[in-house]
């Protein structure tokens, strides 16, 4: 009679053969983006055209249009948050995103010829994590006491017993330089024709080109994360899925 | 052979033959969007050109009284704006602009002989609006030919060599060359 560890075995090589078909599809989305960049010119943001563009430059947020990042408070045009609990189950020890969520303002990019509106609604933001605690506590703190009722959460624990939280965040914060291929469509905001630079009458947003993409990292650094992304997917996806498969039929008797 | 070994092997191999289709799908695509960059990137130039030849008429016609002594550089342009309104190719629009863009130089710099003109507010405008085209101009003229040499790397490079030349994609293009009188200090006598 199989054990149980031999029936977890199962199980997770069931989930490995599938995660694994997964990473190989992905693997094709990846190498299709690295193309993209590395086919697309950066374009000066003074002579920006209408459509699919790629630009690169520095973030200035535009004028009242400034975040707070919820558990860090530090000054940003976008954030994004997790609030991750610790949970025990009878083998495992795991931590559970309980609750999760972004903010954005428009902001301008600039490079040294001009500078363009940006909204990031709706964009793949690609940005490393900057700010991680397990000792957040809201009782002395009204920012974050304002931020937890804002989107219906507690940090207290049932009945005061006590939970263990993490809480992550990641944002751009102004200066930061950002890698944007995006669409370069009409500024709501500006009446047509009435700007006065040609980047004034233009916004980055989410149009009808199916990729929005923002990243902190240059171009250089971004294929080179889409090259090794590509990799692991296809190759790393084909081999997971085949070394679960073997270990489902080594497990049913049919190798 | 056991049917599990013989199911793994067949996966393994369906991987190869989806990795290896789906490898030259992104080469074919990448050719295809690579090639529709450079169409783009000479209409975004072609745009611009247009509004600057607009714009022509309405210099020409706000420096006419004050340059009286400057009739040949008046008719250089005149000729350039009508060889771009004639301009029918590529290569024949990048000519005229060329031409356009260097009768524009001699003017702006010529101005700087009449105080008059350059106090004239209807000039000063035209000036401004001319020269920031002129920039928009640079800055896409630099773009078209990152396109067409990213084109041409693509297309000598393997294995997208092979799949451009079933696609009749292998002859590399051209790229936006300025013309050596435009390289040229502009000669201004005072």
């Amino acid at each position: 009679m199989a054990s149980d560890d031999e029936g977890d075995l199962l199980i997770y090589s069931v989930f490995g053969f599938i995660f694994g078909i997964y990473l190989f599809f992905k693997g094709f989305e990846w190498l299709k983006l690295k193309r993209m960049v590395e086919n697309m010119p950066t374009s000066k943001i003074r002579s920006l055209a209408m459509g699919l563009v790629e630009i690169y430059g520095e973030v200035v947020p535009a004028k009242g249009h400034l975040l707070k990042s919820p558990f860090s408070a530090h000054d940003c045009v976008y954030y994004k948050y997790e609030i991750q609990e610790l949970r025990r189950s009878k083998r495992l020890t795991y931590w559970a995103t309980i609750k999760s969520g972004k903010k954005g303002a428009y902001f301008f990019l600039k490079d040294n010829t001009g500078q363009v509106l940006t909204n990031p609604a709706d964009a793949e933001i690609d940005i490393p994590l900057d700010f991680e605690s397990q000792t957040l506590n809201s009782k002395n703190n009204l920012l974050l006491k304002a931020f937890f009722k804002s989107i219906n959460f507690s940090d207290a624990g049932f009945l005061g017993s006590g939970r263990t939280l993490k809480y992550l965040e990641y944002y751009i914060a102004p200066k930061d330089k950002l890698y944007i291929m995006g669409t370069a469509g009409d500024n709501p905001f500006v009446e047509e024709g009435t700007g006065i630079y040609n980047a004034a009458d233009i916004m980055i947003q989410k149009g009808s080109d199916q990729i929005y993409y923002i990243s902190d990292s240059n171009e250089k650094d971004l294929v080179a994360k889409l090259k090794r992304k590509t990799f692991g997917g296809l190759f790393g996806g084909a081999a997971l899925s085949l070394v679960c498969l073997s270990i489902i039929f080594i497990y049913l008797g049919v190798f | 052979m056991a049917f599990g070994l013989t199911f793994v092997i067949m996966v393994s191999i369906v991987f190869v033959v989806l990795g290896v289709i789906g490898y030259f799908v992104s080469i074919y695509n990448g050719l295809i969007s690579l090639k529709n960059n450079i169409e783009k990137s000479w209409a975004n130039i072609d745009v611009l050109l247009k509004q600057r030849h607009d714009e022509l008429p309405k210099l020409i016609a706000s420096v006419k009284g004050y340059i009286k002594h400057e009739k040949e550089l008046l008719v250089t342009l005149t000729k350039a704006r009508t060889a771009f309104m004639n301009a029918e190719s590529m290569g024949e629009k990048a000519a005229a602009d060329s031409l356009i863009s260097s009768a524009l130089k001699t003017l702006f710099a010529v101005s700087e002989n009449y105080p008059n003109l350059k106090a004239n507010e209807n000039f000063i405008q035209l000036q401004n609006r001319i020269s920031g085209l002129e920039n928009e101009l640079s800055d896409r003229r630099e773009f078209y030919n990152d396109s067409v040499n990213q084109f041409n790397i693509r297309i000598q490079s393997f294995p997208d060599v092979m799949v451009a030349k079933r696609m009749g994609l292998a002859q590399p293009r051209e790229m936006y060359k300025v013309p050596e009188i435009e390289k040229q200090d502009v000669k201004v006598e005072f």
